[in-house]
């Protein structure tokens, strides 16, 4: 192992990986990430590989239409799978109506094109599916679905041939910060000194954070999914059922990938419940009858890192030269991995993002009591 | 026999050849190698495919079998019918 460089960067997901990618575009070499599993092991391999602008906070809305551009941009040119095949939320009351209303007209306004559509026009986008007991739907044409495999490797694949370091196996056990400036990490293989940390260890980062003093208010939610044999496409869009908070995906493999909300504790290690499969059978047979016969091949649980106000904590740490971190996306990172991996590399070198809103998202918010407000809670 | 007739992953049809080239690329870590082809993500679960990749993994990068093979599986082990999981709803 080395036992020096520019950058050291702490995890191997999608956002560590984004973040690479993003240096070595700007012309940094001496970068060395840390993964103390395998790449993607952490949520980034687990995801639902859902991409959408459609929020309801600034913050989120404007982060987000970017990342939906530069989706296209890497897909293309690293030739991973990316489709722009749209969200479409299942809404069964005139109340779950009424809110949406707001919430596309909050989204038209910054110009995201979602749209509240009729149940018949539900049904022309997502053949075979009964629309008994729905009232309407909402569509965003621009969201999508990418390949959370693919798109991970090749990033990785791609520093890697530019000369970033990367070191899978092994641990990074305290962040050292000496007179309020970072010196390295201390790993299970030996130490590397730094110039620059990037702490972007997923549901890993709140203990390594403790280890530089810093107190980040991150906890670990465990989220459980399911995938099916695979099938040709039968519909392009992601599917929520506002009712019951689950969604359901045809991923770029053909597989259906249900996720579906079970009561959970912040914290705890996940384990598989058969309740879940319970409540994924639940609602989305009613939805579609033919998945009655279809096999699930796997179950597995992951852990969406939360914030209090349900939005990432970026950028530079301002007590702690040197220090930055990118985590707590509440269950959106794998969407947000190409902005942020973007704007991280922009604080690190140029100490601004080109985002100005980003600057909200830094963890001093909680302190200064600047929580993000939505205009309201959304999935 | 040629490494393009030779099928290791049947359920998502991946071939030795795919196999030998991705190594080559540089996926020489069963995990990476396995996402990268979805080798053993079918019906199967990799429970045919999976022993024969790490076979041809220590074979090409000199590692030790045993180095390379992690077994483990997600449930359930054999694909199931969601129909079976809607006879009645818990809690
Ligand atoms: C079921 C499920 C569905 C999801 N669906 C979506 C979706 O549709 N769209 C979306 O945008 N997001 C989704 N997410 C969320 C998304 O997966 C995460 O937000 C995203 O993967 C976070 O990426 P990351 O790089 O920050 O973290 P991770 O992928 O978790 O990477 C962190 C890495 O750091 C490593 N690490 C941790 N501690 C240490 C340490 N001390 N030393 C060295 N390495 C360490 C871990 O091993 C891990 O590989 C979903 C999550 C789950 C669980």
């Amino acid at each position: 192992m080395v036992g020096k460089a520019d950058i050291v960067i702490i995890g191997a997901g999608i956002i560590g990986v984004s973040t690479a990618y993003n240096l070595v575009e700007k012309g940094i070499r001496n970068i060395v990430i840390i993964e103390k599993n395998y790449p993607g092991s952490g949520g980034s391999f687990r995801c639902a590989t859902g991409i959408r602008a459609s929020f309801t906070s600034e913050e989120h809305v404007l982060l987000m239409k970017e990342s939906v551009k530069l989706w296209k941009e890497l897909s293309e040119k690293h030739g991973f799978f990316y489709l722009r095949g749209g969200y479409v939320w299942l809404l069964s009351t005139e109340e779950q109506l009424e809110l949406f209303k707001k919430f596309v007209e909050f989204h038209n306004s910054l110009g995201v094109p979602t749209r509240i559509i009729s149940v018949e026009e539900i049904e022309k986008l997502v053949p075979t599916i009964n629309t008994s007991g729905l009232v309407g739907g909402v569509y965003d044409p621009l969201a999508g679905k990418a390949d959370c495999f693919k798109s991970l490797l090749l990033l990785l694949k791609y520093v890697r041939d530019k000369g970033v370091q990367v070191y899978t196996g092994t641990l990074a056990r305290k962040i050292v910060v000496e007179n309020s400036r970072v010196q390295g990490v201390e790993t299970d293989k030996g130490f590397i000194e730094a110039k620059k940390i990037v702490v972007a260890a997923g549901y890993g980062s709140r203990d390594l954070l403790k280890t530089a003093g810093v107190d980040a208010p991150l906890n670990n939610l465990p989220k459980h999914a399911l995938v099916t044999e695979k099938f040709n496409e039968r519909f392009k869009p992601l599917l929520v059922d506002w009712s019951s908070t689950s969604y359901m995906v045809q991923t770029s493999s053909g597989t259906f990938l249900i996720g579906a909300e079970i009561e959970e504790e912040y914290n705890v290690k996940p384990v598989n419940r058969i309740e879940f499969l319970y409540k994924a059978a639940q609602v989305w047979v009613k939805y579609f009858p033919w998945l009655a016969e279809i096999n699930v091949l796997r179950y597995w649980t992951g852990y969406y890192v939360m914030t209090p106000d349900h939005h990432p904590i970026l950028g530079p740490i301002d007590d702690i030269d040197g220090l930055y971190v990118a985590t707590g996306f509440s269950g959106h990172g794998f969407m947000m991995a190409p902005i942020v991996g973007k704007l991280m590399a922009e604080w690190i070198i140029e100490e601004k993002p080109s985002i100005p809103i980003a600057e909200n998202l830094k963890l001093k918010r909680f302190r200064e009591g600047k929580m993000i407000k939505e205009i309201a809670v959304f999935g | 026999m040629d490494p393009k007739k030779v099928i290791v992953c049947r359920c998502e049809d991946v071939t030795l050849e795919d196999i030998y080239k991705a190594i080559e690329e540089g996926y020489t870590d069963l995990e990476s190698l396995k996402r990268y082809l979805r080798i053993g993500m079918g019906p199967c679960q990799g429970a045919h495919c999976i022993p024969i990749v790490a076979r041809i993994l220590a074979s090409k990068t000199g590692k030790k079998f045993d180095e390379i093979y992690i077994p483990g599986n997600r449930p359930p082990l054999n694909p199931i019918p969601l129909k079976y999981f809607l006879k009645k709803q818990q809690g």
